[in-house]
């Protein structure tokens, strides 16, 4: 592969970018000291030119999302930016490395985005478990509260800004941009009938904007280097920028790697050493426990948000799962379902009995109580849930149950002639691995 | 405004609308449980999951009903493609895989959300056949407060109730708790819902989750004669539906009225009606006679003893329309007395020329219904106090009024006392006050119990209670509501007007055979408030009278 010189992790490792004076030596803040002179709406312009998409899973244009917030000259209506920092499909520990590393990132990222759509306060919502996160971030917010960057006038540019860490309480539905507004708000974490969509009423009432920590990261190289710089990278105009694709599953080096948006599959494998000890490949989620798993055949897929969406999958928050030829997909599928099952709010009733249907199905197709009815009826009860429910997490769920009824089909049906899983249990942490 | 065609029918509605209400205006019925008129929109249950299409582009997913508004034209919406029917059997399939099959046992059973659209929308065979049903062990049967029981296995989480508690009672007991296939209803803790209208929530409940103490186990709803009434319980005129088997009530439920209760109504209300239930009646006219000794009589010997007793003749005395020297006469009307009642009874004094004529009620505990206007208080303890005034039961000059009745020596300067409602208010019951209204020389008690002031009477005539006849009361916003009978009077008893227009036809045979409605007329053009008003045309919502 070519090289590539990482952008949005170049300062991972660092240990001077934690600091505000080290990250500004590093050329930080540059890109906000860059916006804030330039007019919103050509900070929003820029953006959108940039084709910069959104990182946390449903790949919508984050320039375009801006613009959607209505009235934005208006000084006496609040408006809000939350960073969605909620980082909990399984699978994906991206904007983690992000956080702990190079928290003045991001921090510039939001800064930018609020001047963009000149909301004067950001809210980042964190997940409740990054702790090592929370505390980086937190300290970064004082130093850039002491530095006048934020609490006043930013950069003597005379914008008021502020910014504020919202740590969640442990719930995966939160990540939802509207179930995130309720938990902010003080309230039972569950998303809302949308619309109104967040941009019209979102946080408190207001116009809010909602971005991935990965996302705003991006922001500021943008502002720096420009826009056709970054569409320079990556497969094609709708799919431009870096992008961080956090690999986990059996391979030798799992971990998170920064690669141009649309690097093929089995480059992103080499990357990382390859298989673990060897293995075969049997399949792969390409973003996040919501993604259809794809069959091996699909090595050479481009991982991009447009032709991931092609083969029938989605990128998601590219986290990347690799499965090898040892791996029971029924029981990976059982372990997804049950997650989502786990985490589903309950408020809807597709989601909330879909899904555990989904996992009772499954569970006993693993252990050998499957009947030959099962898979189609998993397809009907799957097919109800996707598209009925109220957010996407109902479509979320049915996503690993649908892909291995219809792609690794015999698999499921050996378990169900032979009353069993076919497959050794294989214990990773017992390994070392 | 803009139009919406929904399955073929077009139809103009205000901005704004929902597609389920707008649906409604054309009967066009779609499938809902968590939506609610008068709540929040949650878009929860799914089940109202339609085909919409706008500017001619169809919109890629199902959309739900209630949180899809009519905003432009050119909205069009299908509820009968196979998609929409395919998803709507898929909801109903989810929402019955965890409910129990306790039909047979559950109080909701006939009027229940889930029978009805499994009837509708469902399909007959279950596919979730090898795994256990999600239970709430230890929560099949907990008091929520005094009124409502919650049975969680029976719950379809629509969360009306928590809605109900937020945003219309405003007293927020119960919550949403736990997530997922566990999530449970339940009261935050420490508290109970125990606020004035707490049974609303079983109103609301579409399924057998929430029950109501009072009515748990009492009848199978399909045994229940539904009759349309008003709420006795104080001056708010409540709207309710009389639900009774053979004349034996078994339960209020709120009627809609936008202008009134809207859709709810209080827990005393509610148990108003239990006073028929466990009063003594009274069953037939008592006369004392010889010895001092009360005997039932026929009507025709009751009304006859009545007009005598009217006249005088028993006392010696012949009456001339000039009040008599020996003491005077006086009519203590009700509350509870329908307009209709108490114009005959005010017909009656004049006929007497006594101006001692009054209107009796207590003041009974506060109760807060809201509405879309905010809402009606109630303070006293009788629905009718302004419409039997109106209708002229108010003292004369220099008439006594009820006070010197009840409290003062009113009564012992009477000749003659009639007493419109044996059951008119707590001094019907109090010792004192019937001893003091005993010192009249005569006394008739008319009413449907058989209190202590009926058993005093020298004359007792049995009419019937509200849910036996046809009448108006005139609520405290001075709005006349009409209401006709659930079920015929038991045995002798008659309804008052009957009575009355029989007794007032012995002193003019022209007043012989009144109905309630003749005798509204008759309201109708001797009292300005309710001119140009006939009781049959009464809009359902009741009407304002003239300030």
């Amino acid at each position: 592969m070519p090289s590539f010189e990482p952008v949005l992790t170049r300062n991972v490792g660092r240990k001077e970018a934690l600091t505000l004076a080290g990250y500004k030596q590093l050329g930080g803040y540059e890109g906000l000291a860059k916006a804030l002179k330039m007019d919103p709406d050509a900070v929003i312009e820029e953006v959108k030119k940039s084709g910069l998409r959104g990182r946390g899973g449903a790949g919508f244009a984050a320039g375009m999302k801006w613009s959607f917030i209505p009235d934005r000259k208006n000084k006496d209506k609040a408006r809000y930016l939350v960073c969605n920092a909620d980082e909990s499909e399984p699978g994906t520990f991206k904007d983690r490395l992000l956080m702990e590393n190079d928290p003045h990132q991001l921090i510039e990222g939001c800064a930018i985005c609020c001047w963009a759509v000149q909301a004067e306060t950001c809210y980042i919502y964190i997940r409740g478990e990054y702790t090592k996160s929370a505390a980086i971030l937190e300290q970064a917010l004082q130093e850039a509260r002491d530095a006048g960057i934020l609490g006043g006038s930013a950069m003597d540019s005379g914008f008021k800004l502020d910014m504020w860490l919202h740590r969640g309480a442990g719930a995966y539905i939160c990540g939802e941009e509207t179930g995130m507004l309720e938990s902010l708000e003080g309230k039972r974490g569950q998303p809302r009938v949308k619309p109104p969509f967040p941009a019209v009423v979102g946080a408190f009432g207001a116009p809010t904007v909602i971005n991935n920590v990965e996302t705003l990261c991006n922001v500021p190289h943008i502002l720096i280097r420009g826009a056709d710089w970054f569409k320079s990278i990556g497969t094609d105009e709708k799919n431009t920028g870096p992008k961080l694709y956090a690999i986990s599953g059996h391979v030798e080096r799992p971990g998170t790697y920064e690669y141009p948006i649309g690097i093929s599959f089995r480059e992103m494998l080499d990357g990382c050493g390859g298989m673990w000890k060897g293995g075969t490949l049997k399949a792969f989620i390409p973003g996040g426990a919501s993604a259809p798993m794809l069959p091996a055949s699909s090595i050479d897929i481009k991982m991009d948000f447009d032709t991931v969406a092609k083969a029938g999958s989605m990128l998601g928050s590219a986290a990347v799962i690799v499965m090898d030829d040892q791996t029971c997909l029924v029981r990976a599928a059982a372990r997804l379902a049950k997650f989502f099952n786990h985490e589903s709010c309950g408020q809807c009733t597709p989601c909330r009995e879909g899904t555990n249907w989904m996992e009772l199905l499954l569970s006993r197709i693993e252990h050998g109580e499957g009947r030959p009815g099962d898979p189609d009826l998993l397809m009907a009860v799957s097919g109800n849930v996707g598209g009925n429910s109220l957010c996407a997490l109902g479509d979320a769920a049915i996503g690993p149950v649908r892909s291995l009824i219809k792609t690794f089909r015999p698999e499921v049906d050996r378990h169900i002639a032979e009353h069993g899983c076919p497959f050794p249990e294989r214990r990773f942490f017992a390994e070392g691995a | 405004m803009p139009k919406v065609t929904i399955n073929d029918r077009t139809v103009e509605v205000p901005v704004g609308t929902n597609v389920i209400e707008a649906g409604l205006l054309v009967g066009v019925q779609i499938p809902h449980y968590c939506y609610h008129p008068r709540l929040s929109v949650v878009g929860q249950c799914r089940m109202c999951l339609v085909e919409v299409e706008m500017g001619g582009r169809k919109m890629p997913k199902l959309q739900a009903a209630c949180s899809t508004q009519v905003e432009k034209d050119g909205m069009v919406v299908r509820t009968d493609t196979p998609e929409v029917k395919e998803a709507v059997k898929g909801m109903m399939e989810f929402l019955l895989i965890n409910h129990p099959l306790d039909c047979p046992i559950c109080d909701q059973a006939g009027e229940c959300g889930l029978q009805d659209y499994s009837f509708k929308h469902g399909v007959a065979f279950s596919r979730f056949q090898f795994e256990d049903k999600r239970t709430y062990p230890g929560r099949e049967r907990i008091p929520l407060g005094a009124n409502v029981v919650l049975n969680m296995n029976r719950c379809i989480q629509c969360t009306r109730c928590v809605r109900f508690t937020n945003e219309i009672a405003k007293t927020g007991e119960l919550g949403f708790f736990n997530r997922g296939a566990r999530t449970e209803i339940g009261t935050f803790p420490g508290k109970e819902l125990s606020n004035p209208l707490a049974t609303c929530v079983v109103d609301v409940c579409p399924v057998g989750a929430l029950t109501s103490t009072r009515f748990r186990f009492a009848e199978r709803v399909f045994y229940l004669e539904k009759k349309p009434s008003l709420c006795t319980g104080c001056e708010v005129g409540c709207n309710v539906t009389i639900e009774h088997r053979r004349g034996n009530i078994k339960r209020y439920k709120p009627r809609a009225n936008p202008e009134v209760n809207d859709y709810w109504m209080c827990d005393y209300g509610r148990a108003s009606f239990e006073r028929y239930k466990t009063v003594p009646r009274l069953t037939a006219p008592r006369l004392r006679g010889e010895g001092g000794r009360s005997v039932p009589v026929s009507w025709k010997e009751a009304l006859d003893a009545a007009y005598k007793k009217l006249r005088g003749v028993d006392d010696g005395f012949a009456r001339s329309g000039s009040a008599p020297a020996e003491g005077a006469i006086a009519i203590l009307g009700s509350g509870f007395l329908t307009t209709e009642e108490a114009h005959l009874f005010a017909e009656l004094a004049d006929r007497l020329g006594t101006p001692h004529r009054a209107v009796a009620v207590d003041l009974g505990p506060e109760w807060h219904i809201p509405n879309l206007k905010g809402g009606i208080t109630g303070r006293e303890a009788a629905p009718n106090r302004r419409g039997a005034e109106l209708a002229g039961l108010v003292p004369g000059a220099s008439g006594m009024n009820a006070k010197d009745l009840l409290e003062g020596d009113g009564a012992a300067r009477c000749a003659l006392l009639v007493v419109a409602d044996s059951d008119f208010g707590k001094a019907a019951w109090d010792e004192a006050t019937v001893a003091r209204l005993r010192q009249a020389r005569t006394l008739i008690v008319f009413g449907w119990a058989d209190s202590p002031l009926a058993k005093a009477a020298d004359l007792a005539l049995p009419l019937a209670t509200h849910a036996e006849k046809t009448g108006s009361f005139v609520n405290v916003e001075g709005r006349v509501q009409r209401f006709t009978p659930a079920f015929p009077p038991p045995g002798l008893v008659r309804p008052g007007v009957e009575v009355l227009s029989e007794l007032l036809a012995r002193f003019d045979a022209s007043l012989s055979g009144l109905t309630p409605e003749e005798v509204f007329a008759h309201l109708a053009e001797d009292v300005p408030a309710f001119a140009g008003l006939a009781l049959a045309d009464l809009p359902a919502t009741g009407a304002p009278l003239h300030p």
